[in-house]
């Protein structure tokens, strides 16, 4: 049955309706993952040169000892964040006499097959065979190796079983970032326990009886169980489609009615950013950027040249992030903007004004940063401005290209969806054009004169934007149908 | 109200809507009728000016629909559920469609009573987003905003489809109705006999992209139409 299974999803893959993209997106990944891969692999065979390095004077082997238990931590971490639940689609088979053992075993097994798996081994095992074989002989490698898989084994079905958990129920994941928070608080603030005595204790016990690593098969064996029985009795559809509906309410955003049309559409569009998964990560991932200048300003004699690059990313990081994939964000209700009375230039001229507020509490964000000297704030200001008048009009532009749908219940971290080529070249005339007016006079030794004119250079945008939405609207016009068309395909 | 011209759209060299004259008289209530693949969505899509024609024109109070956008102020419609803006829960939706055609809340609001029996209490105040809704419940919304828009062309597709029998005979009687009253011109496709010939007085029956038959709506239309559809399979 779990061969049938397996051949009804590959040929689903080979026929679905999106196969190249598909097929050039899982090429990209697979080379990525091979390079990463190969990576790991140098590092387990240099371990041991990098214990000594890092830890002079210590035994390679006690060093290594103690950072599993941390090691396997980070790998929960990383799991939860970016490891895929298995997608059968169950639907067509659950009315089919199939026990529900089998689709619930078949969704297990293929679970299994994931790099987050191959890590673990390949990162330990060069190095278990280069020391623990060559001081302690085979017994304890093995030992050490049934360990190591137990725990990734634990891991595999814990973060699968919570996933699955935080899906019905968001509170599932503030509990488990709970109890990473008490025993972060136990081991480095109040110091009761230290996770690294507990992982070389217990790793000592197995060099000395290497059968003391049953215990981990048997935390893996029991997290196994547990997760193949919720499974079971959750096997049905409206529990897999989707998280449980809490009651919706109408919400009025207060201050955008004042802009008639332009503002009720920013204020669909404000809905759709919050109530929708996808365009949330999308945020998300916006406030986490509010911390990338801490990356440029802490090093020391950083000049206007990073400053506009972090400044620019900041300030502008929603048009950048978000504006890129316009107008795919509302592809699943195109058709009936296309037929509806709402006219080109007042849904450009929506986009003008959702991009005006973010960047403004972006900019405002950013404040802070005067801490590094006010000449940041004024950067980040000429960038602020910069942003509302090229980086706008040119994002637009680019949504005119863009012919790509998108799923909006779907996270955005590892999604390939929408992503084309418009992106790529996108970001080429975006991250040089502020370069090209200010490298001259920098060169020269008038960086000042360079920075405002960058300045001057956005401000003269905001001020023709009229000219630039009549352009924007008619090429919208010429371009409606395509769009359209790509949006209708699934 | 509606003219077509030598209309045709052509997918991989099969001419899916071939049409060389067709007029639909202002106030004429049409129901347009074939077999899955008629080309039926396809020219709806093409009257509302969402795909492009491969020739021909299509003009609507004589104006071409795809040159002008006059025809979207007084044009309504509902074709599926790539209508809806599905994040929004249905109150909200119907605020905005009324504002776009300068309704207030409070506007809209009485005039959402007029249809508490044709919601059947499963629309309103229900704390629902449109994407949870069942299909059928989607198809009342998109109806219902189809109607707040005052129009006076309106175009369902299929609306019979998904929607249980009294919502079915509700919708009837209100498509009657205001085809009686007022100046609405109606372009209504669906499956099912039954209902169209009751609706509608004039039938388009499509086959393979043309209009083969044209019929004023009689006694003996029913009968006729499933003899028809009987023959042919």
């Amino acid at each position: 049955m779990t061969l049938s299974f397996l051949s009804q999803q590959w040929i689903a893959f080979w026929r679905s309706r999106n196969k190249g993209k598909s097929l050039a997106i899982r090429a990209t990944m697979a080379v990525l993952v091979f390079y990463l891969l190969l990576n790991v692999l140098v590092v387990a065979f240099f371990m041991d040169k990098i214990l000594t390095k890092t830890h002079p004077g210590e035994d390679p082997l006690q060093v290594f000892n103690s950072f599993i238990l941390y090691y396997f931590l980070i790998d929960l971490l990383t799991r939860f964040q970016l490891q895929e639940l298995p997608t059968l689609s169950v639907r067509p088979y659950l009315h089919l006499p199939i026990k529900k053992n089998q689709i619930v075993n078949y969704l297990s097994i293929t679970s299994l097959f994931t790099v987050f798996n191959l890590t673990p081994l390949l990162l330990t095992i060069p190095f278990l065979l280069k020391i623990l074989v060559t001081q302690y002989g085979w017994p304890p490698f093995w030992g050490y190796a049934v360990c190591i898989l137990g725990f990734t084994l634990f891991n595999h079905f814990f973060s699968l079983w919570l996933k699955r958990k935080v899906n019905l129920n968001g509170f599932w994941m503030l509990g488990f970032f709970a109890i990473l928070l008490v025993v972060w608080l136990l081991e480095f603030y109040f110091k009761a326990i230290t996770l690294s005595t507990i992982s070389k204790d217990l790793f000592n016990t197995i060099v000395d009886r290497p059968l003391t690593s049953a215990i981990s098969v048997f935390f893996a064996l029991a997290m196994f169980v547990i997760n193949h029985n919720y499974l079971k009795s959750n096997l049905y559809v409206e529990e897999l489609q989707s998280s449980k509906t809490s009651l919706k309410s109408s919400t009025e955003i207060p201050y955008l009615d004042r802009f008639g049309m332009v503002g009720d559409l920013a204020a669909n569009e404000l809905k759709l950013i919050w109530r929708n998964k996808r365009s949330k990560s999308v945020i998300t991932m916006c406030a986490m950027f509010m911390l990338y200048g801490l990356v440029f300003y802490t090093k020391p004699g950083f000049g206007y040249a990073s400053t506009i690059f972090c400044g620019m990313f900041m300030t502008g990081i929603f048009i950048i992030n978000y504006g890129q994939f316009m107008f795919s964000w509302q592809s699943g209700h195109f058709d009936g903007l296309l037929a509806s009375k709402v006219n080109a230039r007042d849904f450009f001229k929506s986009k003008f004004l959702l991009f005006s507020i973010f960047s403004t509490v972006c900019f405002l964000l950013t404040i802070p940063y005067i801490y590094f000297g006010w000449k940041v704030i004024v950067v980040h200001f000429i960038m602020y401005v910069w942003n509302l008048g090229v980086n706008t009009v040119l994002i637009l532009y680019f949504a005119n290209q863009n012919y790509k749908r998108i799923d909006l219940t779907k996270g955005s971290a590892m999604n390939w969806e929408g992503v084309g080529a418009s992106q790529f070249i996108l970001s080429i005339p975006l991250l040089i054009a502020p370069y090209i007016i200010y490298l001259p006079f920098s060169l020269l030794g008038y960086p000042e004169a360079g920075l405002g004119l960058i300045g001057v250079t956005g401000l003269a945008f905001i001020l023709t934007r009229d000219l630039w939405l009549t352009r924007l609207a008619n090429l919208f016009k010429r371009k409606r149908y395509i769009i359209a068309e790509g949006f209708r395909n699934q | 109200m509606i003219e077509v011209k030598n209309l045709q759209k052509v997918y991989n060299g099969v001419k899916v809507v071939n049409i060389t004259e067709l007029v639909i008289r202002s106030g004429e209530t049409v129901g347009l009728i074939g077999n899955n693949g008629a080309g039926k969505t396809t020219l709806f899509r093409m009257i509302l000016d969402l795909i492009r024609t491969d020739g021909g024109e299509i003009l609507s109070k004589g104006k071409n629909v795809a040159e002008t956008e006059e025809w979207k102020n007084y044009t309504s419609s509902y074709l599926d559920e790539g209508f809806l803006i599905d994040y929004l829960t249905p109150e909200e939706y119907f605020y905005f469609i009324g504002s776009l055609y300068g309704l207030s809340k409070s506007h809209v609001d009485s005039k959402l009573l007029n249809y508490t029996e044709f919601f059947n209490g499963e629309i309103l105040n229900k704390g629902k987003y449109i994407r949870d809704l069942s299909k059928g419940n989607q198809a009342k919304v998109g109806v219902v905003s189809c109607l707040l828009q005052r129009p006076e062309l309106l175009m369902l597709d299929e609306p019979f489809a998904n929607i249980d029998p009294s919502t079915q005979i509700r919708l009837k009687n209100l498509v009657k109705d205001l085809s009686g009253g007022k100046n609405l011109t109606t372009i209504i496709s669906s499956h099912d006999l039954n209902h169209v010939t009751d609706v509608c007085e004039r039938i388009l029956l499509m086959e393979k992209g043309r209009i083969i038959k044209d019929i004023a709506t009689n006694s003996n239309t029913l009968s006729e139409l499933e003899e028809y559809f009987s023959v042919l399979s």
